[in-house]
């Protein structure tokens, strides 16, 4: 709606932290459709709906059976259901608008990730990945579950007819493998531990094709891009592999129906759908760290699929790279020195929201670079001096470009002050849906002991004030740790009186951004305890929060570890 | 006229059917609720009035600010109704028991669920974001617009947008921008995310702008200047597209309203103490309502019904109400 005044060319990549998010200990997140709210899920059990326009919280669903860590969240296609997993082996279901438990259903494993499928605005089937066994279809009405075939005998026999006798026929344990459903739910793409990619009719759950990955190793993550275009997986050899889906995105599942049923005159079945698969993925680049070969945590695509997205697995290290569709490295990111375990790149921004160990969500955007010419709508910004040329007539009594200026308004011209265009970024909404794109806020009751003038001041002061103090250190603070020597008792009176309306446990701060971030970077091969006065307060807060991190780095490494065991190798 | 896909039908004049004196001093501002079941009118006395949209009986009356109010905004679900007062503070209040109770809500109950502090001076203008309603944005006479968070009360932003006392702020219908207009002659877009300025839609001087508003459709403008002028503006070329006159508006900064029930018009009070109703295309004044006895500050379309509420100034203090014969 506002198209005509927002410039379209105002950059694709998020640049800097400009925030972080607070509330408990939050584990993984996801985007609804729209990118209006977060999702988050907690090692508390609850899950959190964050109000992305406004950073504020605008939901919590907690339950006194959900106490388990959150493994993942999954919205369905309109908002109306949020799906968590948890460690205690459940899937709950949440009404959005309710705040309603719907379903819950105990598996045989911990689902690792668990996503509703795609097609329908009321979703019950959804697809876990548990942690060792074959990915499930799961019915949360029923709790009826489907394992899903993880692999195709190779010696020409069809795939057994029954995969639940998969556990018997002398294959290797089997190790998570990772799934994905198709735009429409039609499919499901799955990744396992020989490095092939099925695609599976998830209504007959039969194998319509393989695809071969090269190097042949584990798959850890399989991820679509949010238009169904593009399939990215992640492997053990520590490559992300980019395919072409060829196949339509609507009516996948006939044309695949199709491309299985016309010929058949191959050796072997397994050659056969080894030829389904050449026409459904082509492979369109391969991405990967040439230099220190690192894993890849939580690959993803951007919003519209025109960046790969990646993110080190190395303990203690928050940085993302970003890749375009040719294979080209175009951006690193570095944030703090915690791990990263989950991140999600908004639907339509160029913004990337990431998930550290320490339990704190940081929103990466775009700098704001202040349009100056937007105040002045006379001026145009130029990049280098010009060479003014005077018009013929710039200086006439009575110059004519501007009387014929005046006559291109026609006041009787009609004007229609009623009908609006619907949002052609997410052109395939149905009408008949009504999609649940944000909260009501419920403004909770002024707390009393609120103190007057509580404002952050003016955004441009914000953007380098420290104000708001390291997350690390109100995490010590609130954690009931000991402070690190190195915080002034100033600074721990700003982090606790912080924002005592805001509620005890969730908070939202703006961060300090690119002075902080540079003072951070050049701070990082010091010594915890070094603290440079002269640097001023920013230096205090990297300094304070490498020692917090430091000094809760065991219990940091614990949770690390068992993360990144599950997901590399096992 | 010419263009106009089908003919307007012949118009039917207002006339008032009920006036009513519910504060004790000026009205500044009378406002619908979306749902249209509640009519909230604000006064110089710092009380703001919930009434019958039919009957202009009270509901309730909400007491709290310390000095005058100037602005009312109610949440698109009618949930909520923000105001604006000269105590510099704005006050959210939870409007579901009267919604809920009808006329059996304690009319003296304490309804304030949420002061929002942070303005330096008078609060002048307060508006909620129509798509979350958690979201509010205000301005006023410390020449900053400010955008809050209604469920926390925290000031998300303050931008230092005029030179001079910000008259109005009001959001797009999809909550992206806001469109602010000031007593420093300018008129200003916003992004009502990032706080950045988009346009600067009118970058005069002189004469101040009094009043500024989207159109339903987001794709236009209203501003009101105090050169007796209200235009309809494209803000993404500043062009304006319709003038409408007649009215006399020196002084004060008199709220405009878009029926688009019937008709479509533009409604808007004036300082000569009448009601102007201009045809939104023909921009020719339909119908002045005389019966006022100051001027009228503010108007306010009934989002369903052919209903015209308007308030006046000191020397009248009523809430009068009009309806289209049919």
């Amino acid at each position: 709606m506002n198209a005509p005044i927002v410039d379209p060319y105002q950059g694709e990549f998020p640049e800097t932290i400009e925030e972080y998010l607070h509330h408990g200990t939050m584990k993984c997140i996801a985007f609804n459709r729209t990118g209006t709210l977060l999702a988050a899920g907690c090692s508390n059990g609850s899950c959190v709906i964050w109000d992305f326009e406004t950073r504020g919280l605008a939901r919590e669903f907690c339950d006194k059976d959900c106490t388990a860590p959150i493994t993942s969240v999954s919205w369905s296609k309109y908002g109306h259901r949020l799906l968590a997993s948890a460690t205690d082996k459940s899937l709950t279901l949440w009404d959005v608008s309710t705040g309603e438990k719907i379903a819950r259903i105990t598996l045989q494993q911990t689902p690792l990730r668990a996503s509703l499928q795609p097609g329908s605005p009321t979703p019950s089937i959804c697809l876990a990945c548990p942690l060792s066994s074959a990915p499930l279809l799961v019915d949360l009405n029923t709790g009826s579950t489907t394992v899903l075939p993880v692999s195709v005998s190779e010696n020409g026999n069809p795939p057994a007819p029954n995969p639940r006798n998969k556990f018997a026929d002398g294959t290797p344990p089997f190790t998570p493998t990772a799934a994905t459903f198709d735009k429409h739910g039609d499919l499901i793409y799955v990744g396992n531990s020989k490095g092939e990619i099925l695609i599976v009719d998830s209504k007959s759950i039969q194998v319509h094709a393989v695809i071969l990955i090269p190097g042949g190793t584990v798959v850890k993550d399989i991820v679509l891009s949010r238009d169904g275009q593009y399939l990215l997986t992640n492997s053990n050899d520590r490559v992300i592999r980019v395919y072409k889906n060829i196949l339509p995105v609507k009516s996948s599942r006939e044309e695949i129906r199709n491309i299985s049923t016309n010929c058949n005159d191959y050796a072997s079945h397994y050659d056969k759908l080894k030829a389904n698969g050449a026409s459904c993925l082509i492979l369109s680049c391969e991405l990967s760290d040439a230099i220190s070969k690192i894993q890849w945590k939580a690959p993803c695509f951007s919003g519209n699929g025109e960046w790969i997205l990646g993110a080190s697995a190395n303990k203690g290290e928050h940085r993302l790279q970003i890749w375009n569709q040719a294979g080209r490295l175009v951006k690193i990111l570095e944030g703090p020195k915690e791990a990263l375990i989950d991140l999600a790149w908004h639907p339509v921004e160029p913004t990337i929201v990431t998930v550290s160990v320490t339990g704190y969500v940081y929103i990466w955007a775009k700098e704001h670079v202040e349009n100056w010419s937007a105040f002045a709508p006379d001026f145009v910004e130029l990049e280098e001096n010009e060479e003014y040329v005077e018009r013929e007539d710039e200086f006439d009594l009575n110059p004519r470009e501007e009387m014929a200026e005046e006559l291109e308004i026609d006041e009787n011209a009609y004007v229609d002050i009623e009908t609006y265009e619907k949002n052609a970024m997410f052109s395939d909404v149905e009408d008949s849906v009504a999609e649940i794109t944000f909260l009501p806020a419920i403004p909770s009751p002024d707390a009393p002991d609120e103190q007057p003038e509580k404002c952050l001041g003016s955004s441009s002061k914000l953007e380098d004030s420290n104000h708001s103090g390291s997350p690390s250190s109100m995490d010590a603070v609130q954690n009931g740790q000991t402070i690190p020597p190195a915080s002034s008792p100033m600074e721990v009176d700003n982090s606790t009186a912080e924002d005592p309306a805001e509620g005890p446990n969730s908070k939202r701060k703006r961060r300090l951004s690119v002075k902080g971030l540079e003072m951070q970077q050049s701070e990082k091969g010091k010594k915890p305890g070094t603290k440079n006065k002269s640097n001023g307060k920013s230096t205090k807060f990297s300094a304070k929060q490498m020692e917090s991190a430091n000094g809760n780095s065991s219990a940091f490494d614990d949770e690390a570890t068992e993360d990144d065991e599950v997901n590399i190798d096992c | 006229m010419s263009q106009q896909p089908a003919p307007p039908p012949p118009y039917r004049p207002y006339r008032q059917v009920r006036t009513a004196t519910p504060h004790s001093r000026a009205v500044s501002c009378v406002r619908f609720s979306p749902c249209g079941r509640v009519l909230a009118t604000a006064s110089l006395d710092g009380t703001i009035a919930l009434l019958s949209p039919s009957s202009l009986a009270v509901i309730a009356v909400l007491r709290g600010h310390t000095d005058g109010v100037s602005d009312l905004s109610w949440s698109t679900d009618s949930f909520y109704l923000c105001s604006a007062s000269d105590d510099r503070t704005i006050r959210i209040w939870d409007i579901r028991s009267v919604l809920a109770g009808g006329a059996q809500a304690d009319p003296g109950a304490d309804r304030c669920v949420r002061v929002l502090r942070g303005h330096t001076n008078f609060v002048f203008t307060a508006n909620f974001n129509p798509q979350t309603s958690s979201q509010i944005a205000s301005g006023g006479f410390d020449c900053t617009v400010r955008i809050w968070d209604a469920k926390s009360g925290r000031c998300a932003r303050t931008i230092d947008a005029h030179s001079e006392p910000v008259t109005s702020v009001h959001f797009i219908r999809d909550g992206s921008i806001i469109v602010s207009g000031s007593h420093d002659g300018s008129c200003k877009i916003w992004d009502a995310k990032t706080g950045a300025c988009l346009k600067t839609v009118i970058d005069d001087k002189k004469p101040a702008v009094s009043f500024a508003m989207f159109s339903p459709n987001g794709k236009f403008i209203l501003v009101a200047a105090l050169d007796d002028s209200l235009k309809l503006c494209n803000f993404a070329t500043g062009k304006f597209l319709k003038v409408y006159g007649g009215h006399v508006n020196r002084v004060y900064c008199i709220q405009s309203a878009f029926s688009v029930t019937n008709g479509k018009y533009i409604v808007s009070g004036s300082e000569d103490n009448c009601v102007y109703i201009w045809d939104l295309q023909g921009r020719n004044i339909l119908q002045k309502l005389e019966g006022h006895t100051d001027t009228v500050i503010s108007v306010s379309c009934h989002p369903t019904e052919n209903k015209i509420a308007s308030g006046g100034l000191d020397n009248d203090k009523t809430l009068r109400l009009w309806v289209q014969d049919s």
